[in-house]
C-alpha cells in the first residue's frame, strides 16, 4: 500500500466495490442470513440497519472473513471485492483483512504503546521500509483519526491509558495504518459517550473521501447522519436497500417503516 | 466406651430433637403463632446437645493418652528417676504392651503392677468419659427444652450455632499454617541450639552423620544446606528447561491452532499426566529413562554418574509440562476476544496475532504459572527420593548425583526417629527452608495471577 | 490494485509475495512446534504407560506348581499341629518325581522350587481338616520367585550359567515339571488378596489396599465436611475484611505447600506431640485431609460462585433468610461441583506418598489392618517399597502395583467427569 497511497487514487463514485450475491450464513443449523445480495460502492458510506440479531454484523463480518474464526460459521453464495470472489480457495484471508479493515464495536487496543497499535499492521504486512517510513504512516494514520493532537506527546504511552472516545479513535488509525480500501465498522460508537460519537462520526464522514465505509449501527439518527446508502436488515433477510434519505423518508417496504417509525425493534 | 458415649449422645441429641419438635407443635397446635417453624426448634436441641458433647469427647481423646502416662510414670516415679528420656519411653512402652498382653521375655512384677494400674486408669477414664457425656447431654436436653415458647427465635439461635461451626471450619485451614509453622519453628530452634545458624546457611559441607558412640570422633557431622539447595536448584532448572518450553508451545497450540476435535482429545491426555501421582514418575525415571540416559552417554563415551541429575530433572520436566500448559492456555484463554479480533482484522496471521498480541498480554498470567511450577519442583519429593543421589555436592553438572532438601528431609526422617538428634532436627530446619521459600514463590506467583486475572474480569 | 482478479495471487500484499511467503512459513512454523511440543508429551505418556504395562502384566499371573503330596504321619501329627514336617513332606513329594536326587545341596535347591508360602499352605489345609493326615492330598501353589521368572521368560535360558538365578539342572527339573502338566500358570489372585512378604510371589497388596482405604475414609470424613463449611462461610457469610483476606491467601498458599511439609507437620505434631501411633492410616488420613481441604474449599467456592445472584435474590425475595437461601438454594444446585472438586482432591490424596513416608507408612508388614489405627501401608508407599526391593520379581510386582493405582486413580477422576458433564448447566 505505500507504493500506491490510496489516497491520491481517484474512482468514480458509483464504482461497485463489494458486491455479495444470494449470501447464506449458517450457524451449525440455523440459517443467520437468508440469501442477501448488495453491491457496495466506493467512496460511500454505507450503513446497515435493524433490529437486534437481525444478522447485519454477521453480514458484516462475511466481508472480512472473520467469520472463518468460528467453527460452526458456513458461508455459501458470492462475495466479490473488485470483482474478486474472496470466498475463493486461493484467497489469503490474511492478505484480504489487510486490504478490508475493521474498527469493533468496543474499543480494543492492543496492551502495548500507542505508536505501536498504529505501527503493527504495517509491520507485519511489511509496508515500511525504515523507521523513518513507518513514522510516517503512523501520523498520518493518527491525522487521519483526529487523534495525532492529543496522542502526539504521549506515544509510548500504552494505548489502553486513553479514553474510551480515544481508543476507539486510536483503532479506527490502526486499521487505517495498513492502507485498507474498505473500513468495515461494528457498531464503533456503541460504547462511546455522545460527544466521542460526535467525534468519531464526523471522523467517519471524512474517511468517505479515500475509502468506502460500511458501518453498522443500532441508532437510526447515526445511519441518517453519516451514510449516503442504507440497508435494512430484518431476520437474516436484506428487506430493503437504497438512497439513506429515501430509505428514511420514503421507505417502500412496510416492514423498514415498521422499524423506522418505532414499531418493531 | 468411646462407641457408647458417642451411641448415648446420639441417642440423646435425636430425642432432644423430637422432643422439643414436639413440644413446639403442641403450642402451634394451640392456635398460638410461632416465631419459627417447629424443626427449628428441634435443630435448636440437636445442635445444643451435640457440638459441646462432641467437643468434650474428642478434647477428652486428645488429653487420656497423655494424662494417662503423666499418671502412670507419677505411680512408678521411684523406679525412674535419674533415667534417660529414652530409657522412660522404653520402660512405658514395655508396661503398655505387658497390659495388652504381648509379654516377652520376665519382667519384674512392678512392672506387672503398673501394667495393672494402666489399665484401671484407661477403664476409668472410659468410664467416667461416658458418665460425664451423659449428664452433659441430658443437662443440655433439658436447657433447650425448657427454651421452647411461641416467641423464642429458634431458628436464629440454629443459625448462629450453625454460621459458628462455619467459622470453626474456616479457622481450621488457618490452624493448618500455624501448626505447620510452629512445628517447624519449634524444631528448628532445637536445631539451632546444637547447630549454628551461621553454619546451616552458610555452609558449604552436608554431611548428617552423627556419632554412634558418646565419645566417637569420626563424625561431627556438617550441616551447611548451600550444596543441598545447590542440588535442588540444578534439578529444578533442568525440569523447567523441558517443561517451560514443551508446556508454552502445547497451550499455545491447543489454545489457537488445534482443531477442535483434536484439543477435545488433547485435553484429557494432559489430564492424565497431570493426574499421575509422583511416585509413578519416580518409578518410570528409574526404570527407564536413567537406564536409557546411562546407556546413550555409555554409547558416546560419556562417563554420568548412576544416579543422573539429568534423570531426575528431565522426569519432574515432564511432570510439570501440563501444570505449565494449563496455566498458560487459561492465561491465552483470558485475553479478550475483542484483541484477537482486533489483530485478525487487521490481517495478521494466526501465529502473529498469538505470538505479537495474545502472547504478551498474557504474559503475567504465565509468569505466575511457571513460578508456581517452580515452588513445585523445589518441593516435589518422590522423583528425586527415587532417582537422585544422596549425597550432597557443590556441582551445577547436570551429569552428576545432586542430592535435593526433599531428599535430605526424607532420608533423615525414614524408620525410626527420636526428636532429640541433630541429623532429625536437621530435616525440620530444612523443611523450614523449603517452606520459607516456596511461600515466598507462591504468595508472589499468585498476586500476579491474581492481578492478571482482574485486569481482563 | 483495483483490479484484483487480474493479479496472479490476489489480496497479495503490497511488497511481494516474498513477504507473503516469510510470513505463511512462521505460521507453519509455529504450528509444527506446537505440534511437535504434544507430541512430545504425548510420547512420554506412551512410554510410560507402555514401560509399566510391558514389565507389569507378568505379575498378573503367577507360576503355581500341582503336586500330590502324602501327609506321611510320621512327620506331620494332629497332636503337635500346628506343628510338623511340612517342608519334608513337600520334598518327599518332589524327590517322588526325581528319584535319583539324593545329595543334601541338590535336594535344598530342588525345595527352593517351592514358594516359601507353600508349606504355610499346606498346614493350614492340614489344621483345617485333621483327617487328611495319613492321606495324599493334591496341592497346587505357588513356586518360587526364580521359577517364576523362567516361566515368564524374564530369566532367559540363552543367559550362561554363572550368571543366571536358576542353573541348568533346576532348569532340567522345571522343564521336566512342564512337560509333565504339573506347571500351570493362573490370575495371580494373590496380588490383591496376599498382603506384603519378603517374597516376591507372595507379596500382595492387600495391606496397602486397606490400609490406603482406611486412610482416604478418615481424609474425607475430615476434609469435607470442614472443607464445605469453610468454604460456605468465605464465599458467602464472611464480611470482606483484612481477616477474611487473610484466610483466602492462606487457604491458596496452603493449597502449594509442598506434600512433605504437610509430612513434617504431622511427623511433629500428630506423632511427636499428641502422641499418635506411628504408620496408622489415621494419622495419614488426617495429614491428607490438610492437603485436600485446600482443594475441596477452592473448588466450593468456584461452585457456590457460579450460581447465579438471580436464584440468591428470588428467595431473598420471598423471605428467606441467609442460611435458608444459602443452605436451601445455593448449595443443592452447587453440589455437582462440589463433588466433583471433592473426587479430585480424594483422587490426589491417594496418589500422595512423600507425607506418608515421614510417618511411617512404609513399614514392613505383612498381615492387613483392621482398624485405622494399627500399622499399615498405603498403595503408594507400597510401591515405592517394592521399587526400592532388591529382588527382581519385585519390578513386575511394581508395575503392577501402580497399574492397579492408576486404575483407580482413572475411574475416580472418569466419575468426576462424568458427574461434571451430567450437572454442569449453563445459567
Amino acid at each position: 500500500m505505500y507504493d500506491t497511497p490510496t489516497l491520491e487514487r481517484t474512482v468514480d463514485n458509483s464504482t461497485v466495490k463489494f458486491s455479495a450475491r444470494d449470501v447464506h450464513v449458517f450457524y451449525g443449523e440455523t440459517e443467520a442470513i437468508k440469501g442477501v445480495d448488495v453491491d457496495i460502492l466506493d467512496k460511500t458510506v454505507t450503513a446497515f440497519i435493524g433490529p437486534s440479531g437481525c444478522g447485519k454484523s454477521t453480514f458484516l463480518r462475511c466481508l472480512n472473513r472473520m467469520n472463518d474464526t468460528i467453527d460452526i460459521c458456513r458461508v455459501t453464495g458470492k462475495i466479490t471485492l473488485d470483482g474478486a470472489d474472496i470466498y475463493d480457495k486461493r484467497i489469503d484471508p490474511v492478505q484480504l483483512r489487510a486490504k478490508v479493515g475493521m474498527v469493533f464495536q468496543k474499543p480494543n487496543p492492543f496492551p502495548k504503546s500507542i505508536y505501536d497499535n498504529v505501527a503493527y499492521g504495517p509491520r507485519i504486512h511489511g509496508l515500511a521500509r525504515t523507521k523513518a517510513d513507518l513514522d510516517v504512516i503512523v501520523e498520518k494514520s493518527l491525522r487521519r483519526a483526529a487523534l495525532w493532537t492529543e496522542a502526539k506527546d504521549r506515544l509510548n504511552e500504552p494505548g489502553t491509558g486513553l479514553s474510551g472516545g480515544q481508543q476507539q479513535r486510536l483503532c479506527i488509525a490502526r486499521a487505517v495504518a495498513t492502507g485498507p480500501e474498505v473500513l468495515l465498522m461494528d457498531e464503533p460508537c456503541s460504547a462511546l459517550d455522545p460527544i466521542a460519537t460526535a467525534q468519531v462520526e464526523e471522523l467517519i464522514d471524512e474517511l468517505r473521501q479515500s475509502y468506502s465505509v460500511v458501518i453498522v449501527t443500532h441508532s437510526m439518527q447515526q445511519a441518517a447522519r453519516v451514510s449516503q446508502k442504507t440497508a435494512f436488515f430484518h431476520l437474516g433477510d436484506l428487506v430493503e436497500f437504497g438512497e439513506t434519505g429515501q430509505i428514511f423518508t420514503n421507505p417502500k417496504d412496510p416492514r423498514t417503516e415498521s422499524y423506522i417509525t418505532g414499531r418493531i425493534g | 466406651m468411646t462407641t457408647a458415649a458417642f451411641l448415648c449422645l446420639f441417642v440423646l441429641a435425636v430425642a432432644g430433637y423430637l422432643w422439643n419438635r414436639q413440644a413446639a407443635s403442641a403450642i402451634r397446635a394451640n392456635g398460638t403463632r410461632l416465631h419459627s417453624l417447629e424443626g427449628f426448634h428441634g435443630f435448636y436441641a440437636l445442635l445444643t446437645v451435640l457440638v459441646p458433647a462432641l467437643v468434650l469427647i474428642l478434647l477428652w481423646q486428645v488429653l487420656q493418652g497423655p494424662v494417662i502416662d503423666a499418671l502412670l510414670k507419677g505411680g512408678i516415679s521411684e523406679r525412674l528417676d535419674g533415667l534417660g528420656t529414652g530409657e522412660v519411653q522404653l520402660i512405658v512402652a514395655e508396661i503398655k504392651s505387658i497390659s495388652r498382653g504381648a509379654v516377652f521375655g520376665t519382667p519384674e512384677q512392678w512392672k506387672f503392677d503398673a501394667a495393672e494400674r494402666y489399665v484401671t486408669l484407661n477403664m476409668r477414664s472410659d468410664t467416667l468419659l461416658l458418665v460425664v457425656v451423659l449428664v452433659l447431654s441430658l443437662a443440655l436436653v433439658v436447657f433447650s427444652r425448657r427454651k421452647v415458647a411461641a416467641e423464642f427465635r429458634a431458628r436464629h439461635g440454629v443459625e448462629r450455632i450453625v454460621s459458628g461451626l462455619m467459622i470453626f471450619c474456616s479457622v481450621v485451614a488457618i490452624f493448618a499454617t500455624v501448626g505447620i509453622i510452629a512445628s517447624l519453628m519449634f524444631e528448628t530452634g532445637k536445631f539451632f541450639a546444637k547447630v549454628p545458624v551461621t553454619e546451616f546457611l552458610f555452609g558449604t559441607n552436608w554431611e548428617p552423620q552423627i556419632p554412634l558412640r558418646e565419645d566417637q570422633v569420626a563424625a561431627e557431622g556438617a550441616f551447611g544446606w548451600l550444596p543441598v539447595m545447590l542440588g535442588t536448584l540444578v534439578i529444578t532448572v533442568i525440569a523447567l528447561l523441558v517443561a517451560v518450553p514443551v508446556g508454552l508451545m502445547t497451550a499455545i497450540y491447543l489454545n489457537e491452532f488445534a482443531p477442535k476435535k483434536f484439543r477435545a482429545v488433547a485435553k484429557p491426555f494432559l489430564e492424565i499426566l497431570a493426574g499421575v501421582p509422583t511416585v509413578v514418575y519416580g518409578f518410570f525415571a528409574i526404570l527407564v529413562v536413567a537406564p536409557a540416559m546411562r546407556n546413550f552417554a555409555a554409547a558416546i563415551g560419556v562417563d554420568v554418574s548412576p544416579n543422573i541429575a539429568l534423570a531426575a530433572g528431565s522426569v519432574m520436566g515432564i511432570m510439570l509440562i501440563p501444570f505449565i500448559s494449563s496455566f498458560a492456555d487459561d492465561a491465552l484463554s483470558a485475553v479478550p476476544q475483542s484483541l484477537r479480533d482486533g489483530a485478525l482484522g487487521l490481517g495478521a496471521t494466526r501465529a502473529e496475532m498469538m505470538l505479537n498480541v495474545l502472547f504478551p498480554a498474557a504474559i503475567p498470567g504465565i509468569v505466575g504459572g511457571v513460578l508456581l511450577a517452580v515452588s513445585r519442583a523445589i518441593g516435589e519429593t518422590m522423583i528425586v527420593v527415587m532417582a537422585a543421589g544422596l549425597i550432597a555436592k557443590m556441582t551445577i553438572n547436570p551429569l552428576d548425583s545432586v542430592t535435593t532438601v526433599t531428599v535430605q528431609i526424607v532420608t533423615l526422617l525414614i524408620g525410626d526417629t527420636s526428636f532429640d538428634n541433630p541429623k532429625t532436627l536437621a530435616a525440620f530446619a530444612l523443611g523450614m527452608m523449603l517452606f520459607i521459600v516456596t511461600l515466598v514463590i507462591n504468595v508472589f506467583a499468585l498476586r500476579i495471577v491474581r492481578k492478571y486475572r482482574e485486569a481482563y474480569d | 490494485m483495483t483490479d484484483l482478479s487480474a493479479q496472479d495471487a490476489p489480496f497479495a500484499g503490497s511488497s511481494g509475495s516474498a513477504l507473503v511467503r516469510r510470513r505463511n512459513r512462521k505460521q507453519v512454523i509455529v504450528q509444527g512446534l506446537g505440534l511437535a511440543a504434544i507430541s512430545f508429551a504425548a510420547l512420554m505418556l506412551f512410554i510410560l504407560i507402555a514401560s509399566l504395562v510391558s514389565t507389569g502384566y507378568k505379575a498378573f499371573t503367577q507360576t503355581h506348581i500341582t503336586v500330590e503330596v502324602f501327609v506321611d504321619p510320621d512327620e506331620v501329627s494332629v497332636e503337635k499341629l500346628p506343628r510338623g514336617g511340612f517342608r519334608e513332606v513337600l520334598l518327599a513329594s518332589l524327590q517322588k518325581e526325581f528319584p535319583e536326587v539324593t545329595e543334601r545341596a541338590e535336594l535344598r535347591s530342588l525345595q527352593n522350587i517351592f514358594s516359601n508360602g507353600a508349606q504355610f499352605a499346606l498346614r493350614d489345609m492340614v489344621a483345617a481338616d485333621h483327617s487328611l493326615v495319613g492321606q495324599t492330598v493334591t496341592l497346587t501353589v505357588p513356586v518360587s520367585d526364580p521359577f517364576d521368572q523362567l516361566a515368564k521368560d524374564l530369566v532367559k535360558r540363552e543367559t550362561p550359567e554363572a550368571q543366571r538365578r536358576v542353573n541348568d539342572r533346576e532348569i532340567g527339573w522345571f522343564d521336566a515339571l512342564d512337560a509333565a502338566g504339573k506347571i500351570s500358570q493362573p490370575v495371580n489372585w494373590g496380588l490383591i488378596t496376599n498382603a506384603d512378604s519378603r517374597f516376591p510371589e507372595l507379596a500382595g497388596l492387600k495391606g496397602a489396599l486397606v490400609g490406603s482405604f482406611w486412610a482416604l475414609l478418615v481424609c474425607f470424613l475430615i476434609s469435607f465436611p470442614l472443607g464445605i463449611g469453610a468454604a460456605i462461610y468465605l464465599e458467602e457469610f464472611a464480611p470482606k475484611n483484612r481477616w477474611s483476606d487473610l484466610i483466602e491467601v492462606n487457604i491458596n498458599n496452603l493449597a502449594a505447600v509442598p506434600s512433605v511439609v504437610f509430612g513434617l507437620l504431622a511427623l511433629a505434631v500428630f506423632i511427636g506431640w499428641f502422641g499418635m501411633p506411628r504408620s496408622a492410616p489415621i494419622v495419614g488420613g488426617m495429614t491428607l485431609a490438610l492437603m485436600t481441604m485446600p482443594t475441596i474449599i477452592i473448588a466450593t467456592r468456584a461452585a457456590l460462585k457460579a450460581v447465579p445472584p438471580s436464584i440468591r435474590e428470588a428467595a431473598l425475595g420471598v423471605g428467606a433468610s441467609k442460611h435458608q437461601v444459602v443452605f436451601g438454594h445455593v448449595l443443592p444446585l452447587a453440589m455437582p461441583g462440589i463433588l466433583t472438586g471433592t473426587i479430585i482432591g480424594l483422587a490426589q490424596a491417594l496418589g500422595e506418598t512423600a507425607p506418608l513416608l515421614l510417618i511411617g507408612m512404609n513399614a514392613f508388614i505383612t498381615s492387613a489392618p483392621s482398624s485405622p489405627f494399627d500399622s499399615a501401608t498405603a498403595l503408594p508407599t507400597q510401591i515405592f517399597i517394592w521399587a526400592d526391593s532388591p529382588e527382581r520379581g519385585f519390578v513386575s510386582r511394581t508395575s503392577a502395583a501402580i497399574l492397579v493405582l492408576l486404575t483407580f486413580l482413572i475411574t475416580m477422576n472418569a466419575v468426576a467427569i462424568y458427574l461434571r458433564s451430567k450437572f454442569e448447566r449453563k445459567w
